[in-house]
């Protein structure tokens, strides 16, 4: 998958805003939008959020995690512990990126936050190129993966599974009629 | 040696990287085909002697046929290696090639390449209830209907949707509905700016 | 009888055969018992293009002739990749703006290619953080004829 398509499951994700306009609920194939009032909190998907917002038609509220004391407990969490914890959202970066570069005017700090979701984001992956090699090192079956994101899995994803790929045919070598023998030449 | 014919042709796709394609080597694969004729004719008849006693020319004709059927996985591997080159050519430029890429097919890959734009069309015309969809469109997940473009060259005039046309000169920027203007940004001709 | 030859690979496989014997095979160099030796003691520091470039695929397909050796080598290769993996990982996923053409001149054209896949993972990811995903770009097959014709004009 290619980070953009991963950014379009992204922005189905509902988020709250605050119109300035009114109109009527519309009915769409992914679901009903509306009805908008102004000043009457609605949610709506990501995509029509910064949509509406690029035309300053609404103003944005940043979901709960986005808050600077949230993600710092986040990010000493993630740093403290060996695995995987779990993230407020399915989708943070995308969302942090996405509000932070369409409505960084609504949210509070948005500099703080850009840096401690980096900082979260870069702790994380290198925690997984760390279980990454012990896995291979180790030369396990399977690992647990728990508690990625999409967007984490495929950032590394394509790496893996190609070495992993590789690995397993050096491994099948080892027992005599392997697979090395059937490919002809 | 044998088969070094085969094996130059392998490394010329080898060289070739990304995608592109070398001018089809004619002269290559007639030299493959008629080495292959000759290890065939000459097993042919060794065979007849080996059975007539001449077990001493077993080797040999085991030898023959090894180099024949390398020769042969090299010619096909050759042969299809481009074709997925051709196949990627429809979705990266469109069903119209450019000169200089069709000057590089053998009349056989130029025929095949017609089949595969017809079943592809024929394909997307099938699609979204009689209507049709075209496929190669939307690549990426896209963000607004509208896009800004720059023109890289001088392309001439330009049909948008409301039948107005528009003229694509070098340097100039607009602003053009998303799906007319995604080929040509492909091709080379305009440049999408992102704002 | 007794003459040794050098054959190709595919040659080698085609003519070998368990009960007639026409041939036997030696192991190449870089599989014998003096360099399995060297890659157990840091399989990092070694030029695997330069005694590849193809150490793996190579070294799994010389399995093929019955030798004494076979179980030594099918571990040595195993283990070989095992210790390079995570340089090959870390540097795939760290490089971005880096030179590593000195590391990737010493991959085997197997980890080349692993090495590509964490960078294109890693290219993608920072162009996607910089806002450059959604930009439709012009095919690679493009951008290539272009480069091809400016260096035909430089030269």
């Amino acid at each position: 998958m290619e980070a953009s398509e991963v950014e379009f499951l992204a922005e189905q994700e509902p988020v709250t805003i605050i119109p300035n306009f009114s109109l009527d609920r519309i009915y769409l194939i992914g679901g009903d939008l509306g009805p908008f009032n102004p000043g009457l909190p609605v949610q709506v998907p990501l995509w029509l959020a910064i949509n509406l917002k690029q035309r300053q038609k609404c103003r944005l509220i940043p979901p709960e995690w986005m808050d600077v004391e949230k993600l710092e407990q986040i990010r000493e969490q993630e740093r403290n512990e060996a695995t995987f914890t779990p993230m407020p959202s399915p989708y943070y970066m995308e969302f942090t990126k996405l509000l932070l570069n369409y409505a960084a005017d609504n949210i509070p700090k948005a500099d703080e936050i850009r840096t401690l979701v980096k900082d979260t984001w870069d702790t994380r992956i290198a925690k997984l190129r760390l279980s990454a090699d012990s896995f291979v090192r180790q030369q396990e079956a399977h690992a647990r993966l728990d508690n990625l994101t999409l967007m984490e899995i495929n950032t590394t994803g394509p790496f893996l599974t190609q070495a992993l790929d590789h690995m397993y045919k050096l491994r099948t070598n080892l027992q005599p009629g392997g697979s090395a023998q059937s490919q002809d030449f | 040696m044998f088969c070094e014919k085969a094996t130059e042709l392998i490394r010329e796709l080898h060289r070739a990287s990304d995608g592109q394609l070398p001018s089809y080597n004619e002269d290559g694969i007639r030299q493959v085909l008629e080495e292959m004729k000759a290890l065939y004719e000459q097993n042919q008849s060794d065979v007849n002697e080996a059975k007539s006693g001449h077990s001493e020319l077993i080797p040999t004709i085991k030898f023959r046929h090894c180099s024949l059927l390398r020769n042969r996985r090299c010619v096909l591997a050759y042969l299809y290696d481009r074709l997925l080159r051709i196949r990627a050519l429809r979705w990266e430029y469109g069903s119209v090639l450019p000169n200089a890429v069709r000057f590089q097919m053998s009349a056989d890959e130029v025929l095949w390449f017609n089949q595969y734009k017809k079943s592809l069309a024929t394909y997307m015309r099938s699609l979204g209830g009689g209507d049709g969809l075209d496929l190669t469109q939307d690549i990426k997940p896209p963000k607004s209907l509208y896009i800004e473009v720059r023109c890289l060259k001088d392309y001439g005039e330009f049909e948008i949707d409301d039948g107005t046309t528009i003229l694509l000169k070098k340097n100039s920027q607009h602003f053009l509905p998303r799906w007319k203007c995604e080929q040509l940004i492909r091709q080379g001709i305009l440049e999408h700016v992102l704002s | 009888q007794g003459t040794k030859l050098e054959l190709p690979l595919w040659l080698a496989k085609g003519l070998y055969n368990n009960k007639q014997k026409i041939l036997s095979v030696e192991l190449p160099t870089v599989y014998k018992e003096s360099w399995r030796t060297v890659f157990s003691a840091d399989a990092n520091v070694v030029d695997l293009h330069k005694l590849g470039p193809y150490y793996y695929a190579f070294g799994s397909q010389m399995l093929n002739f019955d030798s004494p050796e076979n179980a030594e080598l099918a571990q040595t290769i195993l283990q070989t990749f095992i210790s390079r993996f995570r340089r090959i990982m870390d540097s795939s996923q760290n490089a971005f703006n880096e030179d590593t053409s000195a590391l990737v001149a010493r991959l085997d054209e197997t980890e080349r290619g692993l090495f590509q896949a964490g960078q294109k993972g890693l290219n993608d990811f920072q162009s996607w953080e910089m806002g450059q995903a959604s930009q439709i770009t012009a095919s690679s097959l493009v951008q290539n004829y272009r480069k091809r014709k400016h260096s035909e004009l430089d030269a």
